[in-house]
């Protein structure tokens, strides 16, 4: 049994040595040269980290930032990922919840890193990468972890206007990396094609099938999703084999006519996740590329990227729905009732998720942590917690799980977890906003922000744009002179809906 | 030229499309924000913006979107 993802980086450092590990379009690193980075990181920030501080990075796009990451490891860290694409104030709130002694920046983003409100230790990466390895620290540094250490903290966005951070530990995280990759067959003939931004969930296949399985990952630039043509064309050029992408990255080409140019050559493997997918542009997929293995993935950051797997044998129509199928192995998934009692077969209840791959919590968040991590209420007999999803979920006559939609007003966006809620707060910020309320139309992937007062929408889109993630930006501003209200004064949002356009 | 602005304005308040000429080289929209403008342009002017045409030359300003629109609609 490994204790650290540092054994499997070691073990396919010395069996890959001089096969390629990660490629962006500028540079690539081999197996070997990136294991020699990592230790060089690693030495470094041994010097200014105590074993199992958190270290921030906020890296862009290329194939060092993993290698900050693995480094912080190599140091007896965890690291807290993020994205110096989101404005500063986002950053500023991440910062303030992880109280990273160190925040490790590549040079490109080091000027906006000294605008943050951080008054910790900024490193920059080009600066210490020619560290000299010392591997007696390193194996004193990596002697210090055990395999429920943490490994990453995830933000997600909160309902109350704050990020939540998913702490994640090493045996969660290789638990899940082995059970997908048994379904999805990884192994070191794969090349990975990088959708997901690396701070985010969906990036931990991209970056550990490499570590555990000596796959390679190349990442692909951001705004060639914006240009069909030249995705495919890097995607055969780079002769990718799986893709583990969002379902808004997949519908993506299909959306836009890739497929009437090209179609992906080397691709054997397609597993999508995040939200529902649309069958009618799965469809698409199936029609270009028949032979792919296509797997439908469902899960929350708190069991660690997906719980079940669905693997789609049949072709489908437009109006397929899929299920989110049977849970991976090592995770374990019951349905229950509001009042706590299971939920018979055939009927719909609560996906709560248990075994090696729940998180450890909300990082500096007790109350939030122990609201959502409970005891299972079905055994009186030992400490066993489960985590509830707020998903609904109800077992198929075929043994397969169904997905049901949420209990909360969580929502599923270009493949990001949002609340409702924290849109709302972040409106009311604004100088002349009265009342809001923000709904989502799903069938235009479109968020609505509804508001009264005398704010004009581009007030409300630019404050959004100066504080908020892109995706978290409303796309439609509807300004009414009064918010309808049902009968015991809450907001009516089915009248709401029927203005959606 | 104005009916695109407008289009442009609502979608990213944000952006200066009379000064920008690098839209899609510097990665100011992106992907989910071509996904949406090539549905309101195709609804708005009556064409259809095929992938052949989704290059960064098309949408790298408001100047180059409307030759292209004017090109579609001549076709």
């Amino acid at each position: 049994m490994q204790t650290s993802v540092l054994e499997r980086l070691d073990a396919s450092a010395a069996r890959y040595a001089d096969k390629v590990m990660f490629k962006d379009p500028e540079q690539s690193l081999t197996f070997a040269q990136f294991d020699r980075l990592t230790k060089s990181i690693g030495t470094y920030l041994i010097g200014v980290t105590k074993p199992g501080d958190p270290v921030a990075v906020m890296s862009g796009r290329h194939v060092f930032t993993p290698a900050c990451f693995l480094g912080a490891v190599r140091a007896g860290c965890f690291y807290a990922p993020m994205d110096g694409d989101m404005p500063k104030a986002r950053l500023n709130q991440i910062l303030s919840v992880i109280q990273a002694p160190n925040l490790l920046v590549d040079r490109a983003h080091l000027e906006m890193a000294q605008t943050l409100d951080y008054d910790g230790n900024i490193i920059v990466m080009e600066d210490i990468m020619e560290t000299a390895a010392d591997e007696a620290l390193l194996s004193a540094r990596a002697a210090t972890l055990v395999s429920t250490s943490p490994l990453y903290v995830i933000f997600t966005s909160g309902s109350t206007g704050k990020p939540k951070g998913v702490i994640t530990s090493h045996l969660s995280l290789m638990t899940y990396i082995d059970s997908v990759c048994k379904v999805l067959d990884i192994n070191d003939t794969d090349i990975m094609g990088n959708q997901s931004p690396l701070d985010y969930i969906a990036a931990v296949r991209d970056i550990y099938f490499p570590v555990s399985r000596g796959a390679s990952t190349f990442i692909i630039p951001k705004n060639e999703f914006a240009v069909p043509t030249a995705l495919f064309a890097t995607l055969n050029r780079e002769k990718i084999t799986a893709l583990c992408w969002s379902v808004a990255g997949v519908e993506l080409p299909a959306k836009l006519g890739a497929f009437d140019e090209g179609k992906p050559e080397y691709l054997k493997k397609l597993c999508f996740s995040g939200s529902v997918m649309p069958c009618k542009y799965l469809k698409i997929w199936q029609e270009h590329l028949p032979d792919v293995l296509y797997v439908n993935q469902y899960g929350p950051t708190e069991a660690t990227a997906s719980c079940t797997y669905y693997v789609v044998k049949e072709k489908v129509d437009d109006d397929t729905v899929l299920p989110i199928g049977k849970p991976y192995d090592n995770y374990r998934i019951m349905l229950l009732n509001d009042d706590n009692t299971p939920t018979p077969d055939g009927e719909i209840g609560q996906i709560c998720v248990s075994g090696p791959i729940l998180a450890l919590g909300y990082y500096g968040n007790k109350e939030v942590t122990d609201a959502s991590f409970i005891q299972n209420p079905l055994n009186a007999n030992y400490r066993e917690l489960i985590y509830k999803t707020g998903d609904l979920g109800r077992w198929g006559g075929d043994g397969n799980l169904m997905f049901h939609g949420r209990m909360d007003r969580q929502i599923k966006h270009l493949g990001h977890r949002i609340e409702l809620g924290e849109i709302e707060e972040t409106a009311r910020l604004v100088a002349g906003v009265k009342d809001c309320c923000a709904l989502y139309y799903k069938e235009k992937a479109t968020l609505y922000l509804f508001y009264t007062g005398e704010a004009t929408s581009k007030e409300i889109v630019l404050y959004f744009r100066a504080n908020m993630p892109a995706f978290m930006v409303p796309r439609k501003l509807v300004n009414l002179d009064e918010m309808p209200a049902l009968p015991n004064g809450k907001t009516d949002m089915q009248a709401l809906k029927a203005m959606f356009r | 030229m104005d009916e695109l602005m407008k289009i442009l304005q609502e979608l990213r308040p944000d952006v200066d499309f009379e000064k920008e000429t690098a839209l899609i080289t510097d990665g100011i929209l992106d992907s989910f924000d071509i996904v949406a403008l090539v549905g309101e342009l195709n609804d708005a002017f009556d064409i259809e913006i095929k992938p052949n045409n989704l290059v960064p030359e098309n949408f790298n300003s408001a100047k180059a979107m409307m030759a292209l629109i004017e090109k579609l609609q001549d076709e």
